[in-house]
């Protein structure tokens, strides 16, 4: 009886220390987003919106890993005659997503400001941005996160637009903001 | 003289090698082309990497919804390709890059570690979470994650026109400006019969020859607009709608000004005073060109003016 009890313990014991078990999964699911791009000239300064990115996040065995995508087209810039070249010079036809993949632990997530490295496809072209920050506060059951992702027209091989043979400046950094529901 | 026609022809020399070599150095290509596993399916997400044998430098791109991937700015010379999406690997495979350069792949169950090609670029361990999430889970529609090479080469041709139509119509406001200033000089008589100046023929002519040359490069920058694809299923909103609404002031001024100023020409060189229609060739002339200015504000819009700003 004894000798018999100790593969049970054992058994036990691994189970509660294990991530694996000792945290269940969690799926989040995005709920609300606004992602913006800021595009700067010398003579304009023009914010493109999207609220139509879609998300799920997966915690597994103390790993979180999320997806975020929203397609090209639908971010607008309040003139269709520049989103359209803006889709021109990003390839969205071609390339019609947007997508942004991080992994981070599971604890990190439990700060106020957290940090995560991303990789983001765009345009054809992937680009990796390590420890970027992110603001995040919970209510019940949702989470807000909200930071800013210092993405450039080169990073992508994007050919900056230009008017009056001036070109936008490289960077575009996109901000985001996004409330995520734990299902 | 012949030592100093010599150094001459040196520098000469050294200076057109310059100019040839140099748009060599700066040319990159593009490597495009397919990925699909070995049925022929099309693998979407798949990660395409070419490694540079010169330099070690590796560049990467994902595969579209269709399996095509595009590896942009890459200079001549020798590259390692190949391709891997989760468990599937494509052999590396050596390109010769001197050109833009279609090369597919084909993907197949990755080798074991002892089965390793020769000179296979290195093994990364996946990492990837088994139920980490895909772009199928978030719920997008094939339309929005479609992708869509034909809309692509519409757009690109589009964009084309309309940087020439922006910049043509730039262009234009200049012999416009000099026309309208150059209009009350060639006039014989002000409104109320008094000379305001005498209309010689250069006077005239130059007047003329303005707003021939405001007329031509203004229905040429208006046929790039006009010719420019048509995207469909998409709604003007904007600055643009301003764009187009007040073409409908400035092209049907852009027909009458010159009309009307011929017929005022006409009637003073008969030695009458400009009159009945033809008498408001000036001010059509005056609100065609506010309404082609505004034009160009309204697509400019909003506008900031930051020069003074360090960049």
């Amino acid at each position: 009886m004894r000798f018999t009890s100790w593969p049970v313990i054992v058994l036990a014991a691994a189970s509660a220390t294990s991530p694996a078990f000792a945290q269940p999964d969690k799926v989040y699911v995005l709920d609300q987003s606004t992602l913006t791009y800021h595009m700067s000239h010398p003579m304009h300064e023009v914010d493109g919106k999207s609220t139509s990115a879609k998300g799920k996040g997966i915690c597994h065995a103390g790993q979180c890993d999320f997806l975020i995508a929203a397609p090209v087209k639908s971010f607008d810039s309040g003139d269709t005659n520049r989103d359209l070249h803006m889709l021109e010079a990003t390839r969205g036809a071609q390339f019609p997503m947007v997508q942004v993949r991080t992994r981070f632990p599971q604890h990190e997530a439990d700060n106020s400001t957290f940090y995560v490295d991303l990789e983001v496809q765009f345009a054809g072209q992937i680009a990796h941005y390590d420890h970027v920050a992110f603001q995040l506060t919970q209510q019940g059951n949702d989470v807000h996160i909200a930071g800013s992702v210092p993405a450039t027209c080169s990073d992508f091989k994007i050919e900056r637009p230009s008017f009056l043979t001036v070109p936008i400046k490289n960077e575009i950094p996109v901000r985001v903001d996004m409330t995520w529901r734990q299902q | 003289m012949s030592r100093c026609r010599g150094s001459i022809a040196r520098a000469a020399c050294v200076f057109l090698l310059c100019c040839f070599l140099r748009p060599a150095y700066a040319q990159t290509f593009t490597l495009s082309g397919k990925v699909n596993d070995t049925a022929g399916h099309p693998i979407p997400g798949a990660t395409v990497s070419a490694k540079s044998i010169a330099s070690g430098k590796t560049y990467t791109a994902r595969t579209n919804a269709n399996g095509m991937y595009s590896i942009l700015d890459l200079s001549s010379g020798d590259y390692q390709v190949w391709a891997a999406a989760g468990e599937l690997q494509s052999p590396p495979i050596k390109v010769s890059l001197a050109a833009a350069q279609t090369t597919d792949l084909t993907l197949s169950p990755a080798p074991s570690a002892g089965e390793n090609l020769p000179n296979a670029p290195p093994q990364q361990k996946s990492e990837t979470n088994p139920a980490s999430p895909s772009l199928s889970d978030l719920g997008f529609t094939t339309q929005q994650t479609q992708s869509n090479a034909q809309l692509q080469a519409t757009l690109a041709r589009r964009t084309e026109m309309l940087k020439i139509h922006q910049r043509l119509g730039i262009i234009t406001t200049i012999p416009m400006a000099a026309a309208l200033i150059t209009g009350p000089m060639a006039k014989a008589k002000g409104k109320n019969g008094e000379v305001i100046h005498e209309p010689t023929d250069a006077n005239l002519d130059l007047h003329v020859a303005l707003g021939g040359l405001t007329t031509a490069l203004y229905f040429t920058t208006a046929g790039y607009a006009i010719f420019a694809p048509r995207i469909p299923n998409n709604p003007k909103h904007g600055g643009i709608r301003w764009h187009e609404a007040l073409a409908w002031v400035h092209g049907p001024g852009m027909v009458l000004t010159p009309v009307l100023g011929y017929m005022a020409y006409s009637q003073e060189n008969s030695g009458e005073k400009p009159h009945g229609i033809a008498a408001q060739h000036g001010t059509v002339a005056y609100v065609t060109a506010i309404a082609y200015g505004t034009a160009i504000v309204a697509v400019s819009w909003p506008i900031h003016l930051k020069f003074w700003e360090k960049k």
